[in-house]
């Protein structure tokens, strides 16, 4: 493995509320090999914004991450949905635009979500006897936009875990950002149903790449019911 | 009808928590959505069928008004009746003058979403004209008063107990059981003589065909073969976006639309008329009439929003939506529920009478993933909060709490300031790491919240792990 | 006429070029298209019975109307129910040949026991009866009586949709009816029940007749 500076933008969620989630992805990176960057500039992707219809200033985060990252040969995120929103969603925000439009273009073609980099390095996590039953929540925009899925049941497996699927993998957690807060009592039927379903199949973890689903199925989860954890956190937690 | 914000909440609120409602809907979405996996996974090339039908659905669109007038051209020329509907309201007078002119009194209906759109069975009442809705389920929510809770399930909230008390005010006799069997029979008694006395069959219609001008109405019960082909005059009241140019392009489109729906690889009739009975036919209408519906549909044509035009009314949607599985029908306040009614309702209807529409739904995308012609309903549903938006329909409160996170966020300096005030003036509702608010204050409803960490990434980052092995 | 130029003048004000396609061509070959043709029926609640020659499907054909007794029969006018002595074959019932007999055909559709058709088409891939309306050819026979009974010579099967409309020629019959299985709902409580308006019982009589038809 050939060592690579990769720039981590670790979202404003995980910067404000799940550190730790940051933390283990920096640890994660350079087991794989990796020099890790951290553009002190980064706030948040725009996802938010765009989400609520605010197109001007999503625009507007949009061109200052572009700004912020594209000097990097590659930028990690420890979040499918941020993720999604700079490799899928930016080139979208910029139609009318060809510049930015070509600029974010080539910004999402580097970035990409931890477990997908790490699986791109060949890096694969050593077995462990401690490993648990997990499954994996299929966040949205990580299954639907990016495709992704496969890179983390396959890092689970090569740690020792037994996967273990829900009915509903791909079904939404409820979180949807902001739609959390703007209908709570919507969102926390649909969280309940996730847990429902991860609780039916006896695991010990309930696995994410998204800090935003992990916020919301935590907020709900019973004391007796499967852990929730950062695919990164579970990870670097198995050493 | 309209859906604030509050309204929306409340009325799901009470669908969350009504447990035979929520155990009815997972049951019917359930076996829909599973029924359509194995329906497609069942067909060779499924998604290049899928990928050929957006073709022909957005390459119709492109020249509707030519093949509507083709449509038009070919459809008098089998001795139908074409007419145009630029509103609701001019859909109803229509169909009531035709029932005029006949002296009808009885009129049968199919189901049809259309009708539901335009109040059509309102508007026959008022003039006097009884209208028996025939689908069963439709047949229910009319003795019900209740509107359509599911596209092409409408009663699937009314419980079996409910029913029977329905049908016996209806009918006047006392059912002896409430067994299903015995239910439908009943119906199956009971409507057969409103069918055969009709003055006139209305039903909707799933695609128009140009080529040939003719009219296919799907169905699973026989009541839209019965209502087209019993009463003298039969009136079709479509949609003007649901013409295919071939019967090729219609075949494409059977293909899709019951396997899509409810899992069935054909629905049980596919009924296809061209024109009233003719010299030699031995029954069948003496009169055909087919309503172009508009009501807002050609002002979506050639903007960003055309693509919803493409939807051919499966509920692929709505049983797969997270959100609609949670909240059911009626809480979208339209005939049209689920992600398609999220877009739509507003579109036709409103956007300032449906401002909670388009928020109703986490974006997940699992709606796209199931349509049959590939629309792409959580970019529109983003589209329409871009326009909530720019129209002001967004409270002020949340507006400027939004653009001044968006402030914040544009300077990195002022985002560590400000996060740093955040994290000292959360400490008086801090424990153990998460927000404990008062519950008329909880904007979450019983969800924990997590605060601010103590320290953020950056200054761990900065602390511990930069340029280290951390 | 207002609302037609109306509506028509924003439609044309939106139409531009558009992509011109080709028609979708059947994915489909099936070994046995007679073994899936009535698999597909059957799991679709229809009654299949199959028959080696047009003289034992007209034997299955007499012994089902004697189990389910049936008295009044509707038939209508077409291959190959056509031009059937029924006085000699059932003198114990009563039947109605459409386009030939006297008196009210919804009034005797409405009431009696059977109606015993031929088809146009049969869809192979979904199990599908296709049935026209026509000289002698009632459309409420194959929907009012609560059994409909049709004749199905394998030389009318074709694979699917596709090849049915490749092959339908310019003649267009004013009523088209696709009918896949027995009447049903699943309206109430997601039960599914048969005999909702149209029949409760289809009975599908494949046989071989001899005749090649691609």
């Amino acid at each position: 493995m050939s060592e690579k500076t990769v720039a981590l933008f670790v979202s404003c969620l995980v910067d404000q509320i799940s550190p730790e989630i940051g933390v283990a992805t920096v640890r994660l990176l350079r087991r794989a090999g990796c020099q890790v960057d951290f553009p002190d500039a980064q706030t948040c992707c725009g996802q938010p914004f765009f989400n609520s219809g605010l197109r001007n200033q999503a625009r507007d985060l949009a061109r200052r991450t572009i700004e912020i990252f594209e000097p990097y040969d590659a930028v990690v995120l420890p979040s499918g949905s941020c993720s999604s929103m700079v490799a899928a969603e930016y080139v979208h925000l910029f139609e009318d635009d060809p510049d930015w439009e070509a600029r974010a273009e080539a910004l999402g073609a580097k970035t990409f979500e931890l477990s997908r980099f790490l699986v791109r390095q060949g890096w694969a996590p050593p077995g462990s006897d401690a490993a648990p039953t997990v499954t994996y929540h299929d966040s949205c925009h990580a299954n639907r936009l990016l495709g992704l899925g496969g890179e983390a049941r396959q890092l689970l497996e090569s740690a020792g875990c037994r996967v273990v699927e829900m009915v509903e993998s791909d079904r939404c957690c409820g979180f949807g950002g902001l739609f959390s807060i703007k209908m709570p009592e919507v969102a926390n039927a649909m969280t309940r149903e996730k847990l429902r379903q991860a609780v039916d199949i006896e695991v010990d973890v309930l696995v994410s790449i998204d800090p935003g689903c992990l916020m919301q199925m935590e907020g709900l989860v019973d004391p007796d019911g499967p852990r929730v954890r950062h695919l990164a956190c579970l990870l670097e937690e198995l050493g | 009808m309209s859906a604030s914000i509050s309204q929306f909440r409340s009325q799901a609120d009470s669908a969350i928590n009504d447990l035979p409602l929520q155990e009815a809907i997972d049951t019917a979405t359930g076996n829909f959505w599973r029924g359509r996996e194995g329906a497609l996974e069942e067909l060779p090339d499924s998604e290049g069928l899928r990928d050929h039908f957006k073709a022909i659905r957005s390459a119709t669109l492109a020249q509707l008004d030519e093949h509507l007038e083709s449509f038009e051209s070919n459809a008098k020329a089998a001795g139908t009746h074409v007419h145009w509907a630029e509103d609701a309201a001019e859909a109803c007078r229509i169909v009531i003058d035709i029932g005029k002119t006949r002296g009808v009194t009885l009129a049968t209906k199919g189901k049809s979403m259309a009708s539901e759109e335009i109040h059509l069975g309102v508007a026959l009442e008022e003039a006097g004209i009884e209208s028996v809705e025939t689908d069963l389920g439709e047949w229910i929510i009319q003795l019900a008063g209740d509107p359509p809770f599911h596209i092409i399930a409408p009663a699937i909230h009314k419980r079996r107990d409910e029913i029977v008390t329905l049908i016996e005010n209806a009918s006047g006799e006392s059912l002896q059981s409430a067994e299903i069997e015995d239910l439908v029979a009943a119906s199956r008694r009971l409507l057969r003589s409103r069918f055969l006395s009709a003055g006139m069959g209305i039903t909707g219609g799933n695609i128009l065909v140009s080529e040939t001008g003719s009219l296919v109405l799907v169905e699973n019960e026989g009541n839209g073969r019965f209502v087209s082909a019993s009463p003298p005059v039969h009136i079709a009241l479509v949609g003007l976006e649901k013409v295919v140019p071939t019967w090729d392009d219609a075949a494409v489109w059977l293909q899709l639309l019951a396997r899509s729906s409810t899992g069935q690889p054909l629905s049980v009739y596919t009924n296809v008329v061209t024109g009233p009975r003719k010299v030699d036919d031995e029954d069948g209408p003496e009169e055909v009439h087919i309503i172009l519906l508009d009501n807002g549909r050609s002002q979506l044509l050639g903007g960003k929003y055309e693509e919803i035009l493409q939807c051919i009314r499966c509920g692929a949607c709505l049983n797969i939506c997270p959100v609609y599985r949670e909240v059911g029908g009626h809480t979208y306040r339209s005939p049209y529920s689920g992600p398609i009614g999220a877009v739509i309702t507003p579109l036709l209807m409103g956007l300032e009478e449906y401002p909670a529409l388009p928020q109703a739904s986490s974006l997940c995308g699992a709606c796209r993933d199931v349509c049959p012609a590939r629309i792409d309903l959580p970019r529109m549903l983003v589209e329409l909060r871009n326009d909530e938006v720019e129209q002001g329909l967004v409270p002020w409160s949340v507006r400027r709490a939004e653009e001044a996170a968006a402030w914040m966020l544009m300077d990195v300096d002022r985002y560590r300031r400000l996060t740093g005030l955040m994290r000292t003036a959360q400490l008086p509702v801090l424990k153990d790491g998460d927000l404990r608010m008062p519950s008329f204050l909880d904007p979450s409803k019983g969800r924990k919240l997590k605060g601010l960490a103590p320290r953020p990434f950056r200054e761990i980052w900065q602390s511990e792990l930069e340029g280290g092995d951390g | 006429m207002g609302d037609r130029e109306a509506i028509l003048e924003r439609l044309r004000g939106a139409s531009r070029p558009a992509e011109r396609l080709s028609p979708w061509l059947t994915r489909r070959t099936f070994e046995n298209p007679v073994d899936r043709f009535c698999e597909c029926l059957t799991n679709l609640k229809g009654d299949v019975r199959r028959a080696e020659s047009a003289e034992a499907a007209w034997t299955i054909v007499d012994n089902l109307l004697d189990e389910m007794d049936a008295h009044s029969v509707v038939i209508n006018q077409e291959p190959p129910v056509d031009g059937m002595d029924t006085v000699a074959r059932w003198p114990e019932r009563t039947c109605y040949v459409v386009g030939e007999s006297e008196g009210d055909l919804k009034a005797f559709c409405a009431d009696c026991d059977v109606g015993l058709t031929g088809v146009s088409a049969a869809l192979v891939e979904t199990g599908s009866l296709i049935v026209e309306s026509g000289e002698g050819r009632s459309r409420l026979a194959t929907l009012l009586p609560p059994v409909h009974i049709a004749m199905v010579r394998v030389s009318r099967l074709t694979t699917d949709l596709f090849t049915w409309t490749a092959g339908r020629g310019d003649h267009i019959p004013t009523n088209v009816t696709v009918i896949s299985g027995p009447s049903k709902t699943a309206d109430i409580e997601f039960t599914l029940t048969l005999g909702a308006h149209g029949p409760k019982r289809l009975i599908a009589v494949v046989y071989e007749d001899g005749e090649m038809d691609s």
